[in-house]
């Protein structure tokens, strides 16, 4: 009787030690401290607010001001950096504890989120390329103009739309904004003032074209009505900080220097050499999140697509009903809704909060496993039917039939589909990038974020996952080859 | 004597369409029992309710005394008592002739590995197969694949078994390779329900000759009897084309 169980509690061994490695990782941050914590949000991009520094860490002036409020009025925090818009309403749905990302203080923001106190004068400014030759805002009639989604800034933009006459596109980050504006996709770019002129500063080609207009200040949010202890402390350490010195000094630090001081040499930029071996932890961290979620995706996915496919074929109308319904809704849902609706949507549903890297793993697994269910129901339909006619006929009941019998024939017919699954569930990984996880293609964004490479950066990114590929090729070949001969 | 094989008033329907309607037949311990009749008479179908590989819509089956139709009777192990040979032979294509004719007798627990092996090539031996016992099916001729069917279906060790025409599929000069392992197997005494349209095997193996047509039995009796003096108009019809080519 053992050994007919053993795959079955094998593969139910793994799944339990990898959901639990999923949510051990998650839970230990805080485990051994008695002093609150707290799930904080930020932008990815936001100089010099937010911006990764050396060895991928935080810095800029949210971040240290956060920092030096939390030493002083002893809470923990884990920061979770992710798209401004993303992040402002993963706090809604109660994701995040708060956001600390620049946030302009608006009427609008006000009925949903409860401010602390303002500790940043700013203003909404317009910037286009120098080769443009636009000097005013009169000229950008009939053109595109670049905003970023949910900011205040892009709603600025939005209500003087009418009155000048342009087009607007929207990004997720400040960064690909710029460059859009840059290289002549868009004619303007609309951002606040601080945070424009530090990215000019640091060698963003872009010309001011306006004054600092529609004047706001920024705050620190939570989600109206909650985390009331947390506002508190953050207004008490706020003070404490403007009162002894350390907030003017933190401004100072920023203003007062280029990016390139907190994040590397900026020498390093101009050659792919050069640009690996100063970000080389970072893309080695982007390279293993993409291929944890890579190989713990397919295994789940398989797992659930095998089951799934399986119930296609046995002979059960409520079990058919139940595999098709699956594979309809999850194949056909885009892996961006999907993600999205798992991370944002099902939190402020049911109020318990989902680690990125776990949505991002249960989004694959139902997505990828979707896929796989439609091509392993294929394959055992395809097994001709005499052969589990005979097989019950020889008195082997239906699950063993399907396990010696039909499975060993089907899933031979199914090795090339595998294989193709297992390069697009890595490829799909980078759209979870989008939900906040700093996989290989985050780490991407993040890095040009700092240093405008584009091309270089982009390319060696590219060449990473090329890389990837080819070494789940040769795996899938070899495994292939073994089951071919058995 | 309880009959081996008992049957009362079958029907079968797919949809609209009777294709058995209403079938009363029994089977004797160690009877060859042989079906003839036109394509789509239903003794296909017939044959295969016997193993419920067809769910029979109204009737009972009974098996050495055991209801099939009965909700709590255990199909497998009733089916691990009759062993049925195809058309179409079914061999496993990703196993060894050998493992083809072992996977039940040890996957049911009625052998161990090596008493199932030796029982295996104690079977291809009878056969004439004992040469191929790591040959995998698709190295096999047709007639050596339909041997090797019938040698499976031996190593559960049935006391019936039903053959559905088993040489339909075979090239002409391999028919009667198989038909004499089947003759053998008579010899010994099994019982035997096979759908055939080897009118010279009819005449010699069975014990009884059974004409369907149309869902029905027409005709029933000794080979004698049905060939040389059939009743049934539809049966004298059937078998003036059949032997008279």
């Amino acid at each position: 009787m053992m050994k007919k169980h053993t795959w079955l509690k094998a593969s139910w061994l793994m799944v339990t030690m990898l959901l639990g490695l999923i949510v051990f990782n998650t839970t230990t941050a805080h485990a051994d401290t008695k002093e609150p914590h707290y799930v904080i949000t930020t932008d990815t991009t936001f100089a010099p607010f937010e911006f990764q520094g050396q060895n991928g860490k935080y810095v800029g002036i949210d971040m240290d001001m956060l920092s030096a409020i939390a030493k002083k009025e002893h809470f923990t925090y884990k920061l979770v950096p992710i798209a401004f818009n993303s992040g402002a309403q993963g706090v809604l749905s109660g994701q995040f504890d708060a956001i600390i990302a620049g946030m302009t203080i608006t009427p609008e923001r006000q009925q949903v989120y409860d401010f602390g106190t303002p500790y940043y004068k700013t203003g909404i400014i317009a910037a286009v390329s120098p080769k443009s030759g636009i000097t005013d805002l009169n000229q950008l009639r009939g053109k595109t103009v670049a905003l970023k989604t949910g900011t205040g800034s892009a709603q600025y933009a939005v209500s003087i739309q009418k009155k000048y006459g342009f087009k607007v596109t929207y990004f997720n980050d400040s960064n690909t904004m710029y460059n859009a504006v840059a290289l002549g996709n868009a004619a303007a770019a609309f951002e606040d003032d601080p945070v424009m002129k530090y990215a000019i500063k640091n060698g963003v080609k872009l010309k001011i074209i306006t004054q600092p207009a529609n004047g706001g200040e920024y705050g620190f949010a939570v989600k109206k009505g909650q985390n009331k202890e947390l506002l508190a402390k953050f207004n008490a350490g706020y003070a404490a900080i403007k009162k002894d010195g350390t907030y003017d000094k933190i401004v100072a630090k920023y203003l007062g220097s280029n990016e390139a001081k907190f994040s590397g040499d900026a020498k390093e930029n101009n050659s792919i050499i050069g640009l690996l071996k100063q970000n080389k932890n970072q893309f080695i961290s982007g390279m293993i999140k993409t291929l944890q979620l890579t190989i713990f995706g397919i295994v789940f996915a398989t797992i659930f697509g095998v089951l799934i496919g399986v119930l296609a074929v046995v002979p059960n109308k409520f079990a058919h009903g139940f595999s098709s319904t699956v594979i309809y809704i999850f194949r056909g849902l885009p892996l961006l809704v999907l993600a999205f609706f798992i991370y944002i949507g099902l939190p402020s549903l049911t109020g318990t909060k989902i680690p990125a890297i776990a949505a991002g793993l249960i989004t694959l697994t139902l997505n990828e496993g979707a896929y796989i269910a439609a091509f392993v129901a294929g394959g055992l339909k395809h097994v001709d039917a005499g052969q589990m006619e005979a097989a019950r006929s020889l008195g082997l009941p239906y699950w063993k039939a399907m396990r010696k019998v039909i499975m060993p024939q089907g899933i031979k017919l199914m090795i090339p589909s595998f294989v193709n699954q297992f390069i697009i569930t890595l490829k799909d990984t980078s759209i979870l990038s989008a939900i906040g996880i700093i996989e290989l293609t985050q780490t991407g964004t993040v890095i040009i974020s700092r240093n405008m490479q584009g091309f270089r950066v982009w390319f060696i990114v590219a060449m990473m996952y090329l890389i990837i590929i080819t070494l789940l090729t040769f795996l899938a070949k070899w495994a292939d080859k073994k089951f071919a001969s058995k | 004597m309880v009959a081996k094989v008992s049957v009362t008033d079958l029907h079968k329907s797919y949809g609209d369409n009777e294709v058995l309607k209403g079938i009363n037949l029994a089977v004797e311990a160690n009877e060859v029992v042989v079906m003839i009749g036109p394509s789509g008479s239903g003794k296909s179908t017939f044959l295969r309710t016997l193993n419920k590989l067809e769910e029979p819509t109204t009737g009972s089956i009974a098996i050495d005394g055991i209801d099939l139709t009965a909700k709590d009777t255990n199909l497998n192990k009733v089916r691990e008592n009759i062993g049925m040979v195809f058309q179409h032979f079914n061999l496993f294509p990703h196993l060894t002739v050998l493992e083809n004719i072992t996977l039940a007798p040890i996957e049911l627990g009625k052998l161990s590995k090596a008493e199932a092996q030796e029982l295996g090539l104690k079977l291809l031996d009878r056969v004439g197969l004992a040469d191929k016992a790591t040959a995998k099916p698709t190295q096999l001729s047709g007639g050596q694949k339909q041997r090797v069917a019938i040698a499976r279906a031996l190593a559960m060790q049935p006391s019936i078994m039903l053959f559905d025409e088993p040489t339909s599929a075979l090239d002409p000069e391999m028919v009667g390779e198989v038909l004499k392992v089947m003759r053998d197997l008579a010899e010994d005494g099994m019982t035997m329900i096979v759908v055939t349209h080897e009118m010279g095997f009819a005449k010699q193996v069975a014990d009884r000759v059974v004409f369907f047509a149309d869902g029905y039995i027409r005709e029933e009796g000794t080979p004698e009897q049905v060939f040389n003096n059939p009743q049934d108009p539809r049966a004298q019809d059937f078998l003036n084309k059949v032997l008279n080519v």
